[in-house]
């Protein structure tokens, strides 16, 4: 059952920028979905309507059923963990908490049971007394977390809440996120622009460009089959060639790939691990670089006319600088007008 | 510790110590000029109102100064109306500025522009510019009696020349510096802060009272003591706007020396002035102390 409905809704700020663009999506209960695109897509802007903290030029949210649109955020059951400086730093840790509870007139002591159960939940048992200036960056965001999970929202709402703490700091907090996400099996919306975040957190993935979806799907789904070129290059890494189809055949340079569509320009899509190589006598491309990573060797290769590709090797050691090689493309799909027309 | 950290800490701390007279002359010189300036005066005036010679000529410890201060029905009077002055506007400096300071943080129209600039202006106006402003629009036959009585309403009871007009004129006068002190106050209140606590259930009071408050307090403290003492020994706006009697310390202290031609007599009432300074700073030094030690 679809608990967070977002339909048809569009944000233009005052400037004219349309930040969100007649954007819709259903979120399940207990679902995690993570909202993935580049800095400027409106991720932002989306996660905060959904909050109350921006009002929508036009559409409908809706949460349990009860239209929100237009309600303010105290008055909205979403919690939101936002990206830093959140925290009342004039409270300790335990105020922190325990202030909305106080908002809701609920006795001391079970705001005491409450708090000190949830801060067990986020790894910071015996915290309370602490100033939130006392704290590791990575403490804090979780303090933040405990926040909005101990008024138990109907849906947890996180705008980058990793993105100022360290590589291995974000990725353990990103799986307790993760855990207790699932424990709790609270409905969340997840604001990132980093694609391994959003692969492995992720229930489903709304890639967005320009304020618009570009595909919804799960993970394993956006990775392996993008639906647009967009969400081809964004996800992964991805070769993407544009060139022309005549006779059934895509021509660029010298690769020739057989692709049964109508005749006219195309964007063919082939991820580096799919895309093999051998040697030749009449080879199709030049190796520019090799980079041996131990368990796998990347390979920089270039066309007759410059077009750089890569493709991914077991034995790169095989392989110079220079030497001409032909390139076989295991699985790929093709783009037209921003829309994929063929995947084998 | 190792003999290799001793090597590593020496040149420090011989930096130090050749910074070190330098750095004592750029203090000495503030330091200086506050004993030449400000200390001396004071110890000089207060020695000069307690040792004093008396009908025989013989200087001796005499404090009838200030006890005729303190009998004295008009003296009294004068300090009332000037904790009376000092209280009211601080009052209304913190009633209107506040407001002000709120908006000009968070709203986000265009007219906040506007507004800004007009709160700022009276630093730009002289006192006796804007005292004579304050006639002519206030005063008797002003321009707000001239419209009134062009649509047919009653003369107003003006405030010139009545304690109002002071605390007119002061409040007047300290908006800007109130103002732009509260501003820098909230500009350290960050926005998500305050959208989490919206984001939990506060309404806008309740994120008033509990997450902004808190966190100008002290600004609001230095907001008040510089206005506050600004205006307990304020002396144009009283002087031009104010009564005749009873009359605020500066012109009460100007007059004694000038018209009674009592020195002495002035003389304390500037100590007892000062006395009520030094306790308004050290309240102020207290609460900013107890705050930080939150
Ligand atoms: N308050 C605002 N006023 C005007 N324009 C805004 C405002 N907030 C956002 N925008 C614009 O809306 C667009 C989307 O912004 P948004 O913050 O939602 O992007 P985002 O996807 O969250 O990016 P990032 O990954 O950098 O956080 C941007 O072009 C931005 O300039
Ligand atoms: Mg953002």
């Amino acid at each position: 059952m679809s608990v967070l409905h977002i339909a048809d809704v569009t944000k233009t700020f005052s400037g004219g920028t349309n930040a969100v663009d007649s954007f819709s999506l259903d979120v399940a209960d207990g679902e995690l979905v993570c909202l993935l695109g580049p800095s400027g897509s409106g991720k932002s802007t989306l996660l905060r309507m959904v909050g109350g903290f921006e009002q929508p030029n036009s559409g409908r949210i809706t949460i349990d059923g009860e239209e929100v649109t237009h309600l303010p955020p105290e008055r909205r059951p979403t919690g939101m963990v936002f990206q830093s400086h959140a925290l009342w730093t004039h409270m300790n840790v335990f105020k922190n908490l325990a202030f909305g509870l106080k908002l809701r007139r609920m006795p001391a002591a079970q705001i005491r049971e409450k708090v000190e159960a949830v801060l067990e939940l986020v790894g910071l048992a015996g915290y309370g007394d602490r100033m939130t200036t006392q704290l590791s960056g990575g403490q804090q965001q979780r303090v933040a977390l405990a926040r909005s999970l101990v008024l138990e929202p109907k849906i947890l709402l996180l705008d980058e809440p990793f993105a100022s703490l360290d590589q291995h700091l974000r990725e353990r907090l990103r799986e307790e996120v993760r855990d207790i996400q699932q424990r709790l099996k609270i409905t969340t919306l997840f604001v990132t622009h980093g694609q391994d975040e959003a692969l492995s957190m992720a229930d489903r993935i709304v890639v967005m460009a320009n304020g618009k979806t570009e595909q919804i799907d799960r993970p394993d789904v956006v990775y392996r089959d993008p639906k647009t070129p967009f969400v081809a290059g964004f996800i992964g890494t991805m070769n993407l060639i544009e060139g022309e189809v005549s006779n059934g055949i895509f021509v660029r340079s010298a690769l020739t790939v057989p692709l049964p569509i109508a005749d006219g320009p195309a964007t063919l899509a082939i991820r580096p691990e799919a895309l093999d190589l051998s040697a030749s006598d009449i080879p199709k491309a030049s190796v520019h670089r090799v980079t041996d990573y131990g368990s796998h060797g990347l390979v920089d290769l270039d066309l007759a006319d410059g077009t750089r590709v890569k493709s991914m090797v077991a034995h790169p050691d095989m392989l110079r600088a220079g030497q001409g090689v032909d390139l076989l493309p295991r699985a790929f799909a093709a783009y037209r007008n921003n829309q994929q027309i063929y995947r084998s | 510790m190792s003999e290799v950290a001793k090597a590593a800490a020496r040149p420090l701390m011989e930096n130090a110590q050749s910074r070190r007279p330098l750095g004592l002359l750029l203090v000495a010189i503030p330091v200086f000029l506050m004993i030449w300036l400000v200390v001396w005066p004071a110890i000089n005036a207060i020695s000069r109102t307690i040792w004093r010679p008396d009908v025989d000529g013989n200087v001796g410890f005499d404090l009838s100064s200030y006890a005729f201060f303190f009998s004295d029905r008009y003296s009294l009077d004068n300090l009332a109306i000037t904790l009376w002055t000092t209280l009211v506007c601080a009052i209304l400096l913190l009633v209107i500025c506040l407001p002000i300071a709120l908006y000009l943080r968070f709203s986000r129209s265009r007219l906040s522009g506007y507004v800004q600039a007009l709160a700022i202006l009276p630093m730009f106006v002289p006192s006796i510019i804007l005292a004579f402003a304050f006639i002519r629009v206030l005063g008797p036959n002003g321009m707000v009696d001239i419209l009134f009585n062009a649509v047919g309403l009653p003369k107003i009871r003006t405030p010139y020349l009545t304690p109002w007009g002071p605390v007119i004129g002061l409040v007047w006068d300290n908006i800007p510096l109130t103002v732009l002190i509260l501003l820098s106050g909230l500009g350290s209140v960050a926005n998500q802060s305050i959208e989490a606590a919206r984001d939990v259930g506060a309404n806008a009071l309740r994120v008033f009272r509990h997450i902004i408050l808190p966190r100008i307090s002290n600004s609001i403290l230095v907001a008040l003591s510089f206005s506050v003492l600004g205006i307990f020994s304020s002396f144009t706006l009283p002087y031009l706007l104010g009564p005749a009697s009873p009359e605020m310390l500066g012109p009460f202290m100007q007059r004694t020396l000038r018209e009674v031609q009592d020195p002495i007599g002035a003389m304390t009432q500037a100590v007892i002035a000062f006395g009520f300074c030094i306790v308004f700073g050290l309240f102020y030094v207290r609460s900013v102390a107890r705050n930080q030690g939150k």
